[in-house]
């Protein structure tokens, strides 16, 4: 089974990868595969089952509004690739 | 220096002057470089390494040491947040991130003296079963089948957390285990690796994968070292939403071996043509063990185990394709340029990330996207919920269930298969654990005509490690393995 | 309705919860500092790095649901909303999607006497992006994440409000409400309340026509122009012959005209899932009840209690409450005092004043103290209302109080009827002839008399006493 191309090329744009013309064809094969695996779960019968998005059973535990001042510009721009003043910075955006 | 030390034995030597934190140090750092072959590390920290040996050894001298296993040496995967320690998640995109923070299991480690040795290779973001995915390349199984020198996987993702173990350069280690990235390679290294209940350790500091199903855990030469670091990893931690609430337990000092009176659970479910003879019978001989060690044997139906791997690979890419999402050549590693933002973002994303990581981003951007999230993404979390209730209605007759951890042992490098889903395989024992949630553990029990470890899977209801790690504590002190291991790496 | 058009608007309200810390990490909410000092591990998306919510914004959010009328939901939880964008660290948003904290609700707005009822589709919380800076260099843009992660109350209204007078109306009322409650600053020009407006117009009896979202705006006035313009486009491309695309635009404050966002052109999947990070949040019904029982008297209830109280109009009412400051000072000032008086001066002289200096009233250069006592000089004849607004005027300039000024100046009034007599007795000794015309018939003359008398004082005679003395002194 085969990936349609044109999807592959949007989830690429979606999900903001680049996908190379020469691996267009190995990948479309591959994410094919793949979904044929998973269409496995199309014939399970799931009309009264409850979704489970997260198995640990317990409700959200909160914190207090406590400001804490734990890291400087410098150490949050440390791994910074590209940085100007105390700024990230990235090509310019056009709104 | 005895070869293969444990935990407990190191920390006795330790306790009687028999040894000093930093010759542990300097022999497991040795040990190490020996082992350069294996590409277990994808960094040795050595000199943070001995500076932390030696205030050990002064704490001990002072007798203000931490815990009882202050000063030994272990590693961490790479995957876990390393104060000023560079942190890759064997991937290109991270490649040269260094953390200004120390996530919490690894922090537990220091608060207990232990003393990292580095940062050990895994599968690229963890995903993987070969330890092929890494950006810095395979690590090399230390075992080798009988009649061959073809370099064998170690499993993964922790592949190099298993391996260092086994090939003792470290005395244990820290991995995490998504849908089976402890237990497997475990099992292909004939080393004891705990999946503890989802919500056990805390995941902060921890580079995420799929967050519903990730959890850390120790991988180490013995149940008792299993359970002394699972103690000192896990417990309640504000800095995580879902992080349990439940009271940290003294699983080392509570182990008792007995299993007399014990329900043991075999899942038909897990008897398929894809098991090997060999894993099938060590899987009949531990039956007949445990049987004999007084334990009652019954047999279970866990009908939807066959859709959990499917299920699996629908909601651990959805959730990785959001958390890798932040990878984007901003914040931290490595930036690719374009002409403009959207560019930068592809061109980075596209460099950094490796084969597998793209395929899972692409896949889990897929089963979210509109149109498709219904059918596929509520669907997989509806089957999560049968694959859960599966496990609910199994211990309400069992206190644990014994399966093979993997269908097969350890493959060669070379042989991996073309279809991903092929690979994918390799994990269908173990992942139904990852989406019930509940913790496992894999043990080393006898080895394959080719002289290769077959790993048994133990398995229990949430929270009840300590049950787990007494059943394993049985089944290893009964069978007594010892890895036949030959050094073939040192020349 | 416009030239046989009618126009449908729904709002998205998006109002900066006045907390601490962040929605889900601790760092600190107030940005005096330099760019990208209050920024956490957590909001700047750092590998391995985990969202624990704050309790007090989740507490705030209820707050708010009670004051738009709606329903708490016991049950919610937070979706991941992914995009990539320079100032979204973590490529998505934590939002809540199917199940918000609170649910259907509405909120009364008045215009041109009439009341009209608009529906609150829903409150839910969020995180707040960074900001981008474009104009610091020809070839980058610049990314502060000090804003990333701050608690965004979305206030979603029903497509129910029908010309821009209501809509700015609409955003005026919630903005108002949530002053009350204390839940959100409301400071439009620092963009902590700020308004995403859906439009779209029709012909009468047609289904709605495709709407287009103007993002961001933050002003009442750029509400009420952006809509004008963007009904008219509409209208206009409608009528010749041309479709509506469903699309995001921008607001030009300097042109006035909207445009579509180019950067948002990609058509976006926002691939909404729960995020398995975040358990359910579960609020109990006894907090909740716990919650209700803090709210404060809310500006409608204040207003029917100002009119039944105080006499107030219904204009005036609604004026003063639709500030909670400025309800508090009213208040303060017409304790004990009557309020027809309290009223004039509230909203003639101190709002005219204000407005002109362009303060809020927390920013008057009168307290409600000073305010006060220059009414008590007047309600105790002490001085005139026409000295009082000299007095007023001086109290704005710098800041003295009324007492001093009166005292300083000699302002007060002269009620002594000895000085009286002696004024008056002077007027009408040097107006012979006017006395004259006046006992003839000329009944007008008297307020001259009253004029003059008036101008030698100075303007302090007792205006009450000085008509008696002169009436009882020319009659005779
Ligand atoms: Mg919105
Ligand atoms: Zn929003």
């Amino acid at each position: 089974m085969e990936f349609d191309k044109d999807s592959l090329l949007k989830l690429g744009k979606l999900s903001k990868i680049k996908i190379d013309e020469n691996k267009l064809s190995s990948l479309s094969s591959d994410l094919g595969s793949i979904l044929k695996f998973i269409d496995r779960l199309q014939s399970i019968e799931t009309d009264n089952v409850d979704p489970t998005s997260n198995s640990l059973d317990q409700s959200l535990v909160m914190r207090d509004d406590i400001a804490l001042d734990e890291n400087s510009a410098a150490e949050i721009l440390e791994n910074a690739p590209e940085k100007e003043l105390d700024f990230f910075s990235v090509p310019k955006v056009i709104e | 220096m005895k070869a293969g030390l444990n935990l407990i034995e190191a920390s006795e030597l330790l306790a009687n002057n028999e040894t000093s934190s930093v010759e542990l140090t300097k022999f497991y750092l040795d040990n190490i470089n020996k082992g350069e072959e294996l590409n277990c590390y994808n960094t040795v920290s050595s000199e943070e390494a001995l500076k932390a040996a030696e205030s050990s050894d002064k704490r001990r001298k002072e007798e203000k040491s931490k815990s009882r296993f202050d000063g030994i040496p272990i590693g961490i995967k790479d995957l876990f947040c390393t104060k000023n320690i560079k942190t890759t998640a064997s991937s290109k995109i991270l490649s040269s991130f260094v953390p200004t923070y120390e996530s919490t299991a690894s922090q537990n480690c220091i608060n207990a003296g232990l003393i990292s040795l580095g940062k050990l290779n895994c599968d690229e973001f963890a995903m993987g079963s070969t330890n092929k995915t890494s950006y810095f390349g395979s690590v090399i199984n230390p075992w080798k089948s009988k009649n061959s020198e073809a370099n064998l996987v170690p499993g993964g993702s922790s592949g190099g957390s298993a391996a260092a173990v086994a090939a003792d350069l470290c005395i244990a280690s820290l991995g995490t285990d998504t849908g089976g990235s402890i237990r497997q390679p475990a099992s292909f290294t004939g080393t004891v690796g705990l999946k503890p209940t989802y919500g056990r350790v805390s995941r902060w500091g921890i580079v995420a994968f799929a967050s519903s199903l990730d959890q850390a855990g120790p991988i180490t030469k013995t149940v008792e070292d299993s359970a002394a670091l699972f103690e000192i990893i896990s417990g309640h931690d504000s800095k995580d939403s879902t992080s349990s609430i439940k009271q940290k337990e003294n699983f080392y000092d509570n182990l008792n071996s007995s299993v007399k009176g014990m329900k043991i659970g075999v899942p038909k479910e897990f008897k398929s043509d894809n098991l090997s003879a060999s894993t099938q019978k060590a899987w009949d001989d531990c039956k007949k063990l445990l049987q004999e060690n007084g334990a009652e044997l019954i047999d279970i139906s866990l009908p939807h185990t066959m859709d959990a791997l499917p299920t699996y690979y629908i909601i651990a890419p959805a959730e990785a394709s959001s958390n890798l999402a932040r990878y984007d050549g901003v914040k931290y590693g490595i930036r690719e340029n374009g002409k403009n933002l959207i560019e930068m973002y592809e061109e980075t994303r596209s460099i950094g990330f490796g084969d597998e990581v793209k395929r899972r981003i692409l896949i889990g951007t897929y089963v979210l996207s509109s149109g498709y999230y219904d059918a596929y993404y509520i669907k997989a979390q509806k089957v999560r919920s049968l694959i859960k209730s599966d496990f609910n209605e199994a211990f309400k007759r069992v206190d644990a269930i014994l399966t093979p951890s993997t269908p097969s042992t350890a493959f060669e490098i070379k042989n991996e298969p073309k279809d991903p889903v092929q690979t994918y395989l390799n994990d269908i024992f173990t992942v139904p654990v990852n989406l019930a949630g509940i913790p496992a553990i894999s043990v080393p029990f006898a080895n394959d005509e080719n002289n290769l470890p077959i790993g048994l899977q133990l398995i229990t209801n949430s929270f009840e490690e300590q049950k787990l790690l007494n059943i394993a504590k049985n089944v290893q002190d009964t069978i007594n393995y010892a890895p036949n291991l030959d050094k073939w790496w040192i020349k | 309705m416009m030239n046989g058009w009618e126009l449908v608007i729904g709002i998205e309200i998006h109002a900066q919860v006045k907390s601490n810390s962040k929605l889900f990490s601790s760092s600190s909410t107030d940005f005096g500092s330099g760019p990208n000092s209050q920024v956490s591990l957590v909001d700047a998306a750092m590998p391995g790095m985990l969202p624990v919510i704050n309790k007090f914004c989740v507490e705030q959010a209820v707050r708010s649901g009670i004051g738009l009328n709606a329903k708490i939901n016991n049950k919610s939880i937070f979706d991941r909303k992914n995009y990539f964008y320079q100032d979204l660290p973590q490529g998505y948003q934590i939002s809540q999607f199917k199940d918000p904290i609170v649910g259907n609700g509405f909120i009364d707005i008045v215009l041109d006497d009439q009341t009209k009822r608009i529906g609150i589709e829903r409150l839910h919380l969020e995180q707040d992006a960074g900001k981008s800076l474009h104009d610091q260099d020809p070839n980058l843009t610049f990314v502060d994440l000090n804003r990333s992660g701050i608690a965004l109350m979305e206030i979603v209204s029903n497509p129910d409000m029908s010309s821009a007078d209501e809509a700015v109306e609409y955003v005026k009322k919630v903005r108002s409400i949530l002053r009350y409650l204390d839940t959100c600053d409301g400071n439009m020009e620092q963009g902590s309340l700020r308004a995403d407006v859906n439009v779209s117009v029709n012909k009468p009896g047609d289904e709605l026509g495709t709407r287009c979202e103007i993002k961001n705006l933050n002003s009442f006035k750029y509400i009420h122009s952006a809509i004008i313009y963007e009904a008219k486009r509409q209208v206009k491309s409608i009528e010749s012959g041309e479709r509506i695309h469903q699309e995001t635009r921008l607001y030009n404050i300097d042109s006035g005209e909207t445009r579509s966002m180019r950067s948002k052109e990609d058509a976006h999947d926002y691939r909404y899932f729960p995020d398995p990070d975040l358990l359910p949040l579960e609020i109990e019904d006894k907090w909740i009840e716990e919650i209700k029982s803090t709210i404060p008297e809310l500006p409608d209830q204040k207003k029917n209690r100002f009119i039944k109280d105080y006499n107030l109009s219904e204009y005036d009412a609604g004026v003063i409450v639709s500030d909670k400051a400025t309800s508090d000072y009213y208040e303060k000032v017409v304790k004990n005092r009557g309020p027809k008086l309290v009223t004039t001066w509230v909203t003639s002289e101190l709002f005219s004043i204000l407005n002109k200096k362009n303060l809020t009233i927390d920013e008057s250069p009168v307290s409600h103290d000073k305010l006060g006592e220059l009414i008590d000089n007047i309600e105790s004849g002490k001085v005139s209302n026409r000295l009082a607004k000299d007095i007023f005027e001086e109290m704005c300039e710098t800041g003295k109080s009324p007492s001093d000024i009166i005292s300083e100046k000699g302002l007060s009034q002269i009620s002594d009827e000895g000085e009286l007599e002696k004024l008056v007795d002077d007027v009408l000794l040097a107006n012979p002839e006017n006395i004259e015309k006046y006992k003839k018939g000329k009944d007008k003359l008297f307020g001259f008399f009253v004029g003059e008398a008036m101008k030698l004082s100075k303007g302090k005679a007792n205006p009450k006493l000085l008509n008696e003395l002169l009436k009882s002194k020319l009659n005779t």
